[in-house]
């Protein structure tokens, strides 16, 4: 029996029918069709599908769909303005930071959640902000450094 | 296609520099689409049941129940699909590829060999219907006893997985079912005796757990079939020929009735060749008239639903001279190829003693099966396992003669013409220039920074041969006079953008003006699966083939409209010019001149070219807590030959990622089977994949020595930085405790056992 | 995965209530429920959402000068807590090992005491700090130690209808210090193989006048290492006594063997991991240089 959720996601008001077993990432993907979030592995132990959920990251595959209505949801569909890449985004590309993608819009997230509280952060400290997100093409390295540049280019 | 000679490197506007990768904004937005995000009107949802048994006879599923459950459109067992002889086989690059196997792979018939193997599908309105529906496919297994490993494969009680398998290359010829597949050799000269009249020789017995080759992205497809039966396959894989063609074989199609559209891949490293589902996904689409998703969760990719990487035992013997010349290496390669037959050991082989110059030789590889996954490939597939081996005992041995072990290689290392494993001369390699390297660098000659526990430093080689293969592409010119490329190969390293560099070199062009992008399996021509490290070199050839085939035709248009011959043009940069009279078209004015005169279509395709074998030398420095085991690298420089860095970012990337994997199979990523054959670590908390904090930076440190007649004298790059880390770490730990840890991945557990066992009682 | 029911409920009596139906389970932050539902491990007909109500949620000082920390509180915000920070350190410390930065930003310290694994990161050093949890049920709330309240893996003396409503700890005691250290594999997401937690508080003379050490992960609770309690009491803090604590721990330990580890490994471990842990309380106390 499928159950109405209302439910506020980058901004924008969604009001979709879900399955009452749904998780968050399946209201997000299947319902209401931002797929930007991807599954990795449904139990919450490689990031892919990290999101901002009251501004702090969290995995949306640990959450139930009848939750969102409590809370503010950013996703990866959230963080560039318009046509406007944010300088994470910008780095990435740039440095080489992303490879197949899938890990990417949850490595954004983190790394804006860190970089929304600690402007200067250590290697150490990028590397501990992303340890949830597991990568397997890069290595992390570039990943390291495109955070680390735009931490450079937010702060002026 | 005759050869052609590359480029001078400070010539060059586009090839050679750090650009950024041309589809990165789809993938920092979230914009780039997987097979898993597709969704079509009507699109239903697959599920698999699959073996609870290792090792089991099917001697009949009822279905009856799960397609009477409301919800429920289509069911699938082995009986919908034709039986394939053994031996049937698909074309693919020399060898072709086992279609008996794949077959089973995607639907077991007579017997389950491993646990997870799909034994029948459903398609449901949603997902949990198909789960509920699963549950009631009634199927009557026998199980038998599982031969659950390799000691217990190879005994002489053995329960035999397949009564046609009779060992192939034992003299003379045996009459009963084995395990064992084949005996392959690769011999030269007496290796037995040089190593008994040897001054000095080392010994190693290793044993390698399998391990997954950890793509992000699970399998995921979409199939649908048209009202005129035509089949549609969107498809996370690595060649969409080779899907095609395997889907085909499955089903008893005929290729004109189906094609297959490569998406974009979240990860494949090897695992995402042979078809895991694509098949049976077509199969219930067309039983329900409704394109149908099959997805995988990680749980089905780990425990059954994919081919991981094989385990391995393998002994090596080496020996040496008082001068520290090799004169020996003899080896025992014990290969695990899972639930079916078809693996060879013969590259594994190849790749652990191919850098070395020896005299004798004697390798012997068994290929044997298990009752568990098929393994499939990954990355340079058996070249860690041979290095954490061979690797080993080189160094054993250094220590032994006292010997540096950067000396050690330098004195027997091939070069150019020596000859490799299998009797063939080497082409033109840069090894010694490689070592040279490491011997000036910062990461041999800095001393080892004290700590809190034993530190040790670790030289390991790597070599991979790689594949060429076919690889076709076209190119057409937009009407602004931009080329358009469509690649055959599949992207999974970053290819489109290195390619669009390529095809801009040739035009004089800004990468920005050229499109790429990889065709599906009926609108470009036939290409082998993105694998083997060949699709950059090999795309390259057909690339520069079709830009150049596409500006003679420019030629021969620009001539007719500037009414002038041929030869009188100069081109650059977009532009044809009169030579001397100055009078210039641009490609975008040709194009808007001449619409009505038909495509110009720029057609290229590289099959067999000469191979640019990849050669790497990792060193590492590593820390030891010999209260816990743990080991914690500390610092990794990897020095590769890369022929060209079409984009030396691009490149770095590679070889950081496939060190990194190499470090995960080391440290911590193994599959642990219970005797019952189920995988007990089957999610990602258990199975270990390297998290940002478990490694340091990698250092990557670029040597370039062209493949002569070959565009851009570019090499592979992607499969030999996965080659050497274990031994590195390996040797690493050898130099700081003192002990060699010969189980892999050397987790703390293993390396405290091994560090206890070396001390004498009480101490 | 059955269909269930979800409610959220805005007064703890409302939840009480709806607890009582059948097939009740209890969602705060949700990270062990809901892959357990998914996988099929745990069944529920209905899910109570705790998180609306203030009495779960919110940390707050206890009359006797301790804290009582609400059930649902996420682990982030337990590790970032001034006074959890300053006054109970290896509190916070533990909080910032659960899962990784995403999963503690959910995670509550009431769902990891409640789902009672012998691995909890959070459990050892509440133990160490004597806590106790306070429990909401139909016929009113009751109070019980902490040690007491884990029975097994994945059970706790919670009755069918009772809730965790918070953890309670003490003023901290002068002159003592408490430290938790895990092994694992991984730097991050990993499961600890092993876990010490220690808490010591010296006398005038900095001899140790009492002791605490609860292990993790070797067991099918938290144990407490009593004899090495015993080792401790009385003496002088030094590397020796730390070792030799150590190796007592280790006997205490009841660990099997799984696919994360051996019985054995898990003994060496917890003998080095108390063996560290004791220095680092040393360090705290006193800053002499320890090894770790």
């Amino acid at each position: 029996m499928k159950v109405l959720i209302t439910c506020t996601v980058n901004g924008e008001e969604h009001s979709v029918l879900a399955d009452p077993r749904d998780t968050l990432l399946d209201l997000l993907r299947e319902r209401i069709g931002l797929t930007g979030t991807k599954e990795g592995c449904g139990n919450g132990n490689c990031g892919a599908c990290t999101i901002l959920v009251d501004g702090a990251p969290v995995t949306a595959c640990l959450m139930l769909a009848q939750e969102a209505p409590h809370h503010d949801i950013i996703t990866i569909e959230g963080i560039s303005e318009h046509d406007k890449l944010h300088a994470i985004q910008r780095a990435l590309i740039e440095r080489g930071g992303t490879q197949c993608g899938f890990c990417t819009p949850g490595i954004v997230l983190s790394a804006k959640s860190l970089l929304d509280e600690n402007p200067s952060p250590t290697p150490h400290e990028i590397r501990h902000a992303i340890a949830g997100n597991l990568c397997r093409c890069t290595g992390y390295d570039k990943i390291v450094e495109a955070i680390a540049v735009a931490a450079a280019e937010m702060r002026g | 296609m005759p050869p052609m000679a590359p480029k001078e490197s400070d010539t060059l506007k586009v090839v050679g520099k750090r650009l950024p990768r041309v589809d990165g904004p789809a993938r920092v937005t979230g914009g780039a689409i997987y097979a898993a995000d597709l969704k079509l009107p009507g699109m239903v949802h697959a599920m698999t049941l699959r073996s609870p048994h290792a090792h089991a006879r099917i001697h009949g599923i009822d279905t009856s129940r799960a397609l009477a459950l409301k919800g429920v459109l289509a069911v699938v067992t082995a009986a919908d699909f034709p039986e394939l002889p053994i031996g049937a086989s698909i074309p693919m690059g020399e060898t072709g590829y086992d279609m008996w196997m794949v077959a089973q792979i995607n639907i077991a018939r007579h017997k389950a060999f491993w646990v997870g193997q799909p034994v029948a599908a459903v398609a449901a309105v949603d997902p949990h219907i198909a789960e509920a529906a699963l549950a009631l496919i009634a199927v009557d297994y026998e199980p038998l006893p599982a031969a659950s490993d390799l000691a217990a494969a190879m005994a002489a009680d053995a329960p035999v997985l397949h009564d046609h398998v009779i060992t192939k290359g034992l003299e003379p010829r045996p009459r009963t079912p084995s395990n064992i597949c084949s005996r392959t050799v690769i011999a030269r000269g007496n290796a037995a005796q040089a190593i008994t009249d040897a001054p000095a020789n080392a010994e190693i017995e290793v044993k390698i757990d399998t391990a997954h080759q950890g793509y992000l992205e699970p399998q995921a497809m979409v199939a649908q079939v048209d009202a005129n039966g035509f089949a549609t396959v969107w498809t996370s894989t690595q060649g969409q020929f080779t899907t095609e063609l395997m889907i085909a074989r499955m089903l008893g199609l005929s290729q004109s009735q189906l094609k297959v559209v490569p998406l974009e891949v979240g990860g494949a490293f090897g695992g995402k060749i042979a078809i895991h589902g694509e098949a049976v996904a077509v199969r219930l689409a067309q039983k329900c008239g409704r394109p149908v998703k099959l997805v995988l969760t990680r749980e089905e990719v780990l425990q059954g639903g994919s081919g991981p990487a094989a385990g391995a035992q393998i002994d090596i013997a080496v020996a040496a001279d008082g001068t520290g010349r090799l004169t020996a290496i003899k080896g025992t390669y014990r290969v695990d190829a899972g639930g079916l037959p078809g693996l060879s050991p013969s590259l594994l082989m190849q790749a652990s003693a191919a850098l070395y110059q020896c005299p004798n030789l004697e390798l012997a590889g068994f290929d044997v099966v298990t009752n568990k996954p098929r393994t499939e490939a990954y990355r340079a597939p058996g070249g860690i396992q041979g290095a954490f081996a061979v690797e080993q005992a080189m160094d054993a041995l250094c220590q032994r003669l006292q010997m540096d072990p950067l000396e050690f290689r330098k004195r027997n290392a091939s070069i150019t013409g020596s000859t490799m494993p299998i009797g063939t001369p080497f082409p033109a390699i840069g090894l010694t220039t490689i070592l040279d390297r490491v011997g000036a660098h910062a990461c041999w000659t800095d001393p080892l920074p004290e700590g809190r526990h034993p530190r040790g430093r670790g030289l390991a080689l790597g070599y991979w041969r790689g594949t060429s293969m076919t690889s076709a592409a076209h190119i057409t010119i937009a009407g602004d006079g931009r080329p358009m490329v469509t690649m055959g190969a599949v992207d999974i390293s970053g290819v489109r953008s290195t390619m669009a560099q390529v095809v801009a070199e040739e035009f004089g062009l800004s990468i920005d003006d050229v499109h790429v992008h990889t065709g599906d399996s009926k609108s470009v021509g036939y290409s082998d699966a993105a694998a083997g490290s060949r699709v950059a070199r090999t795309s390259t050839a057909a690339l520069v083939e079709a830009s150049r085939d596409a500006l003679e035709q420019l030629r021969t248009r620009a001539a007719e409209k500037l009414q002038y011959a041929r030869d009188d043009l100069d081109y650059a940069e977009g532009c044809f010019r009169v030579r001397p009279q100055g009078t210039t078209i641009s490609l975008a004015e040709l194009m808007q001149a001449t619409l009505a005169e038909g495509a110009i279509v720029g057609r290229g395709v590289s099959t067999k070219l000469p191979l640019g074998v990849e050669i790497g030398a990792h060193v590492c420095d590593v820390e030891v807590d010999t209260d816990t085991g743990l080991v914690t690298v500390l610092r990794y420089t990897a020095f590769q030959d890369v022929g060209l860095a079409l984009n030396p970012t691009a490149v770095e990337g590679q070889i950081a990622g496939s060190v990194v994997q190499g470090l995960g199979w080391a440290l911590m990523e193994g599959f642990d089977y219970g005797t019952d054959g189920r995988l007990r670590n089957a999610s990602l908390l258990d199975y270990r994949l390297p998290t940002a904090l478990d490694v340091p930076p990698i250092e990557c440190v670029i040597v370039e020595t062209p493949v002569p007649n070959v565009p851009y004298g570019v090499r592979g790059v992607g499969e030999v930085p996965i080659v050497p880390p274990a031994a590195a770490i390996a040797n690493a730990i050898a130099r700081a405790i003192g002990v060699r840890v010969t189980h892999m991945p050397m987790t703390p557990e293993r390396v405290l056992r091994a560090l206890r066992e070396s001390r004498p009682h009480g101490t | 995965m059955k269909e269930f029911a979800y409610v959220r409920p805005a007064t703890l009596g409302e939840v009480i209530a709806a607890m009582q139906a059948d097939g009740a389970r209890a969602l705060a932050g949700g990270t062990d429920l809901v892959p357990q539902l998914r996988e099929g491990r745990r069944q529920a007909g209905h899910i109570v959402d705790l998180k609306g109500i203030p009495a779960f949620t919110g940390i707050s000082a206890a009359s006797n000068g301790g804290l009582v920390i609400g059930a649902s509180t996420s682990a982030t915000r337990v590790a970032r807590h001034p006074t959890i920070a300053a006054d109970y350190p290896s509190v916070a410390q533990s909080a910032r090992l659960i899962g990784s930065l995403q999963v503690q930003n959910r995670a509550s310290l009431g769902g990891n005491i409640c789902n009672a694994a012998p691995s909890a990161d959070s459990v050892p050093a509440l133990i160490c700090h004597h806590a106790t949890v306070r429990i909401a049920g139909p016929d009113g709330e009751r109070e019980e130690l902490l040690e007491a309240f884990i029975r097994g893996p994945g059970r706790t003396s919670l009755q069918p209808g009772e809730l965790l409503l918070s953890i309670i700890l003490p003023p901290p005691s002068p002159r003592s210090a408490a430290h938790y250290l895990r092994f694992t594999p991984r730097r991050e997401m990993d499961i600890a193989i092993a876990g010490a937690a220690a808490w010591i508080r010296l006398d005038e003379n900095r001899a140790i006048d009492d002791a605490r050490i609860v292990l993790a992960s070797v067991g099918p609770v938290p144990i407490r290492a009593t004899s090495a309690e015993q080792a401790l009491r009385g003496e002088r803090p030094t590397p020796a006594l730390f070792e030799a604590a150590g190796q007592r721990a280790a006997g205490d330990a009841q660990p099997i063997s799984d696919t994360r580890s051996s019985a054995d490994y898990r003994r060496s471990l917890v003998a080095v991991l108390t063996a560290r842990a004791l220095a680092a309380c040393c360090a705290n106390l006193i800053g002499e240089p320890t090894r770790s």
